[in-house]
């Protein structure tokens, strides 16, 4: 939704930015006499550097493309652009770049890659917001499959560690009304459910990557967002043991560069804080008893 | 599953905090660091900043009055030495592992997670230099605790001496300003991003007070009164 608002923005954008840029004067003059810089925003040349990889276990390499961004293009929509015609930019024909994309709205999560360096998703990435040459990259800490696709399984076995989950109360009439939540509550738990998996949080995360056991905030939110659960706050103790394990909260070194790049604003420091307090308790509980 | 999910088998176990070390560990070496080493070194800044009152005041009042505690051994042995001791060893077990990348994700906090852990290793290796020239030294020459100013203030006269004093002291009091606003976040003292902004410049505030107490303690072995005499 975002991405849409995003582009939304800067279509309704452009008339105002051309008029204002426009001289006096030549109000009248239109197509070719345009300036220079109208014409660049209708469509615009970008040079595109993909770090491209032939399988899990091939060495990574680089590749130049020069390609046409058409306007309010963004990063899903110019690599499609270019899987038609995968030249280099010396006129190499080679192999499509192979990427993930879904949603187009910033929803799904499977399109997130390094933009110049920046962990985010692609669909929301606009080509007029990107300072050229545009290097593209795999998203780090996760096996690359091919080229900018990536292997987030380790995403999903996280979530199954930590208990990610609600169970039913039971799969017929139980005879009572449905959970009260408090609209305070709601709006707070609302912002953890945002999370689309897209792995931006745990590619920033220097605690996070395939030698270390650190579990990593997006599934530390989560537990976070089960645990206020009405129905979910059963199976509290179970999920703060599991984070209390080897790789749990406590491999967390503070440096919240997860809050920083997650593209859906989720307070993913302030999760792993009220987890702190969970778990300061928890362990109280477990020492002295108490449920 | 992949294979990098198949090497993490182990963590998928579930276990109860206190049968599992690895939450007590974490947390005995956050607890260890702020009481009783951050108090000591708050008690020892506290201590040294009297060195610009002279020699007298400093050996009798400062460094005779501890020597004359009972149990003064035992006391630095495990209210010090056994501490710091496990806060250092399972601190370079803590930074084994971790990127910081702080080029790439310039924030404050991420610079802080970075410091944190280089302040750590230089300063197990000032401890070193500095628990090696006062209280070990200080066993095999009798000299040097009876004295122990005229032994800091020849020491730290040398440049190279007071330089290397002056970046521990600012170390130590940074490792531990940063590491109570960590610790703040850890134990879930505070929880929303504003308490942990608020307590984190809370935290640099105590730290510059406390520099400034450490600072003016190596200042003061140069310019008290009578320096070298005993006046």
């Amino acid at each position: 939704m975002q991405a849409e608002t995003r582009s939304n923005a800067a279509r309704i954008n452009e008339p105002f930015a051309a008029a204002a840029k426009a001289p006096p004067d030549h109000g009248r003059e239109t197509g070719a006499s345009r300036t220079p810089d109208r014409a660049d925003a209708a469509s615009r040349t970008v040079e595109l550097r993909i770090r491209r990889q032939d399988g899990p276990t091939t060495a990574p390499y680089w590749q130049s493309f020069r390609l046409e961004a058409r306007p309010g293009a963004n990063i899903v929509s110019l690599l499609m652009d270019l899987r038609e015609h995968c030249v280099t930019a010396s006129g190499e024909p080679v192999d499509p770049v192979a990427f993930e994309h879904n949603c187009m709205e910033e929803v799904c999560g499977a399109c997130a890659m390094l933009i110049n360096g920046v962990p985010r998703p692609a669909c929301s990435a606009l080509i007029a917001d990107l300072e050229t040459p545009i290097r593209l990259e795999p998203l780090p800490k996760f096996p690359v499959v091919r080229d900018l696709m990536v292997d987030r399984a380790q995403l999903f076995a996280q979530l199954k560690r930590v208990k990610a989950w609600i169970r039913i109360d039971g799969a017929w009439d139980n005879h009572e009304r449905a959970p009260r939540i408090s609209p305070q509550d709601w709006a707070a738990n609302y912002l953890y459910s945002r999370c689309m998996s897209c792995g931006c949080c745990l590619a920033a995360c220097p605690q996070f990557g395939p030698d270390q056991a650190f579990v990593g905030p997006a599934s530390l939110a989560q537990v976070r967002l089960m645990n206020a659960h009405p129905t979910g706050r059963h199976d509290k103790a179970e999920r703060l043991h599991a984070i209390m394990a080897d790789g749990g909260l406590s491999d967390c070194g503070n440096a919240q560069n997860c809050v920083r790049v997650c593209p859906k604003e989720i307070p993913l420091t302030t999760a792993i804080g009220e987890l702190g307090r969970q778990t300061t308790v928890q362990a109280l509980k477990d020492l002295f008893g108490g449920r | 599953m992949t294979m990098l999910g198949l090497t993490r088998q182990p963590g998928f176990a579930m276990s109860a905090s206190i049968q599992n070390p690895h939450f007590l560990l974490r947390r005995l070496h956050s607890l260890l660091g702020l009481v009783p080493v951050g108090a000591f070194l708050i008690f020892h800044l506290w201590e040294n900043s009297q060195s610009r009152f002279g020699a007298t005041h400093y050996n009798e009042e400062v460094v005779g009055a501890l020597q004359g505690l009972n149990y003064l051994l035992l006391l630095e042995l495990f209210v010090i030495a056994l501490p710091l001791l496990f806060h250092a060893g399972y601190g370079l077990l803590i930074i084994r592992d971790g990127q910081a990348e702080p080029r790439r994700y310039g924030y404050l906090r991420n610079w802080l997670y970075w410091l944190q852990r280089i302040s750590g290793l230089a300063l197990i290796l000032f401890l070193l230099l500095h628990v090696g020239l006062t209280r070990i030294a200080g066993l095999f020459d009798p000299s040097i605790s009876a004295d122990l100013f005229s032994h800091m203030q020849q020491a730290l006269s040398q440049p190279l001496v007071f330089a290397l004093y002056l970046i521990g002291v600012l170390l130590a009091v940074f490792h531990l300003a940063n590491g109570i606003a960590t610790a703040g976040i850890v134990w879930g003292l505070t929880s929303s991003a504003e308490a942990q902004r608020r307590f984190g410049w809370f935290c640099a505030g105590f730290g510059l007070l406390l520099a400034a107490l450490g600072v003016h303690g190596l200042l003061g072995f140069l310019i008290a009164p009578g320096a070298g005499g005993g006046a």
